[in-house]
């Protein structure tokens, strides 16, 4: 008999068997959801209309609601993973169908009463949309001139003011909106309100003209303005004045799992890249003859499974250690984005002259490198994240990252079940580094492991480690000697150093915990020791230590992984799904 | 009376926290003490949401006071933060002085 853990597993599968199944192979110039029809769409500035009934058809929203309200929502992790077969094939149709009203509603599961969330879990369950609009909210500091406004009236709040650059606002059904209502410079002026703009008076709402944007052309981007808009009182979300709060908190969940659904279109930007060296020759040879260009091949896939690893951790983080997740969350939503930029720079070199094609076989390559900035920026920027990691350093470095238990193994294992999804655990400042922590003795415990595993990769794994483990403790000495000025936003430059340093950190426990939790006698890519003695290594170097030299055959090895997923076709990632295309 | 490590662990008056969060802030914000008002709010200078977060993490290390990362906001000026942090701080630390020095 499968044990409930077993069938949860193999439910998810299901569930990505079945949405590949609908959405059909991207390759096949004959599917009306295929890339062609994609780019097609992408090109008139609209999702595509068959792939949005497609995903009508699977009941994508149902994703975003907690299953104790009939939704399919049971971990963030798992949201991120069937998410990314949308992402992979177009990141307007994830954003634009979908990711944009999960934003909107985790305010609501993390703060509304009974009636809201029932309301919100039935309008999402029927098909509809939520949009929803932070403002200036991750700065933080722009209060002050936020000029949107719910001004308590009666029994209920009136609204006055504009929102802008809000995905869409004028066809979702409910607007999310973050209002003043304090008149108080600080961050207890500030309320959620859930609207339902059915309620309002017709003349009270009006739309702003759409916005032309570089990528994800297909969402509709737009702006609300509100007049003397009367909302009763059964609007607000959590407490008057809870709204910072409550934003902090929401965006530990969705920081946490937009990169892990954007790693789709990384997917695809290998798988592009990797087919163009399959089939193009040069100087009378394969291009993937060419060292560097299987170099690079390697490097992304390795990129990509840095991201991952991180993404999982980050993501299982929310269920397994909620007072640590907002230090996580800003951690992968900074550095996701821009492994993935990088990588994706590095393949359109490979794609030669054909990166700049936007349409034909390769065309997919470039509107991803055009989606990728928007949604990398989204409701939470770099800037944002770095300002949400630097106060904390500090701090950590005092309570942390000099030994502690480390982390479970439970944040690394990819198919594990988890506790349940509890939002109200989560906390604003980070109280402890489980995750960095796990480093402490790892270079000894890692070299043991290998010593078991694959003898040969032990020098060098255990040297890996070791550069991870010696560069946390010099980021805790300097965090330690960090003056007040240097956590602002007046920071200086080498603050946000520090916070690319630690994120790069966090990314080498979480490949390293991978590899560690995932035990030999289970098999598979994720206990071989060739993927992470090669993700340690891009991350050492990224930090500017030595790096040890690497047994023979490891990009070999590695090269015949992403060949072999290519004719697969399974994904790029720690899951290895069997995907349509 | 003092520490093992030399720390005073009287109970800091609401005065010494006034002159503490005002130096504090100074150096965070970089301007003048003399120039940040006890009555104006962190965010008129600047500070923002997160920033205001660390401060409870330096309260803690200056004075061990255990307090939740929100208490800047909850009390977002000098005046108000100095008067909760006297009135916690003889809460915790013992004997009630200095709570309404």
């Amino acid at each position: 008999m499968l044990t409930t853990a077993v069938q949860e597993e193999l439910g998810v599968q299901e569930r990505i068997a079945r949405l590949e199944q609908l959405l059909g192979d991207p390759a096949d110039p004959a599917n009306p959801a295929g890339a062609r029809a994609l780019l097609a769409a992408d090109e008139r500035g609209e999702l595509l209309p068959e792939a949005e009934r497609l995903l009508d058809e699977f009941g994508l929203n149902a994703e975003f609601v907690p299953r104790d309200l009939g939704g399919r929502l049971d971990r963030v992790d798992t949201l991120g993973r069937v998410l990314r077969g949308v992402f992979r094939r177009d990141a307007s149709l994830g954003l634009g169908y979908g990711a944009t009203s999960f934003l909107a509603a985790v305010t609501v599961w993390a703060a509304g009463t009974a009636a809201q969330r029932r309301w919100t879990a039935d309008l999402l369950l029927d098909g509809g949309r939520l949009a929803v609009a932070y403002h200036e909210l991750a700065h933080g500091n722009d209060f002050v001139r936020n000029e949107f406004r719910a001004r308590p009236a009666g029994s209920g709040f009136v609204l006055s003011g504009t929102k802008q650059v809000i995905n869409n606002v004028e066809r979702a059904e409910a607007l999310v909106l973050f209002s003043r209502t304090g008149q108080e410079a600080g961050s207890r002026s500030h309320s959620v309100l859930l609207v339902d703009k059915s309620a309002l008076p017709p003349d009270s709402i009006g739309y702003l003209p759409r916005y032309a944007s570089v990528g994800v052309r297909g969402c509709r981007l737009g702006g609300v303005e509100f007049t003397d808009c009367p909302v009763p009182q059964s609007a607000l979300v959590g407490e008057v004045g809870g709204g910072v709060e409550l934003a902090l908190r929401s965006f530990q969940i969705t920081r946490s799992v937009v990169p892990s659904m954007v790693l789709g279109g990384g997917d695809t930007a290998l798988r592009t890249a990797v087919g163009f060296a399959l089939d193009r020759r040069l100087y009378n040879r394969a291009v993937l003859e060419i060292p560097h260009v299987r170099a690079t091949l390697v490097g992304a896939f390795t990129d990509l499974l840095i991201s991952d690893c991180l993404a999982l951790a980050a993501t299982r983080a929310v269920h397994l250690l909620p007072g640590q997740t907002s230090v996580y969350a800003a951690a992968v939503k900074y550095l996701l984005p821009k492994l993935l930029t990088e990588a994706t720079y590095d393949l359109s070199i490979v794609l030669g002259a054909n990166f700049y094609v936007r349409g034909g076989d390769y065309g997919a390559f470039q509107k991803h490198v055009r989606d990728l900035p928007m949604i990398s920026l989204g409701h939470a920027g770099t800037a944002a994240c770095q300002a949400t990691i630097i106060p904390q350093l500090p701090r950590l470095a005092r309570r942390a990252w000099s030994g502690g238990a480390g982390a479970p193994y439970a944040l690394f294992r990819t198919r594990d079940p988890l506790p349940a999804l509890r939002p109200e655990l989560l906390v604003l400042a980070s109280d402890g580094d489980a995750l960095a922590d796990s480093l402490v003795g790892a270079g000894e415990t890692v070299r043991e492991l290998a010593r078991e595993r694959a003898p040969e990769y032990a020098d060098a794994l255990g040297a890996l480690a070791g550069q991870l483990e010696a560069e946390l403790a010099t980021l805790r000495a300097e965090c330690l000697a960090m003056a007040p000025k240097d956590r602002t936003v007046l920071a200086s430059p080498r603050s946000y150093a520090l916070a690319d340093r630690y994120a790069l950190l966090l990314a080498g426990a979480a490949c390293l915990g991978v590899w560690r939790s995932h035990r030999g006698d289970e098999g598979g890519f994720l206990t071989e020791p060739g993927w992470v003695a090669a993700a340690a290594a891009r991350l050492v170097r990224r930090l500017g230590r030595p790096l040890p030299a690497l047994p023979d055959g490891w990009e070999d090895r590695l090269l015949d992984e992403v060949l072999d997923r290519y004719h697969g076709p399974r994904s790029y990632d720690l899951y290895d799904t069997p995907i349509a295309g | 009376m003092e520490s093992q490590t030399g720390r005073t662990v009287t109970v800091p008056s609401e005065r010494e926290f006034r002159d503490w969060i005002t130096r504090r802030l100074a150096e965070f914000l970089q301007r003048p003490a003399h120039t940040i008002e006890a009555d104006v709010p962190f965010a008129e200078y600047g500070m923002d949401s997160v920033a205001a977060l660390s401060l409870f993490g330096d309260i803690e290390e200056e004075y061990e006071l255990f307090l939740e990362p929100t208490v800047a906001w909850d009390h977002p000026t000098v005046r108000a933060l100095a008067h909760y942090l006297a009135q916690e701080a003889a809460r915790e630390l013992g004997t009630g002085e200095g709570a309404g020095a």
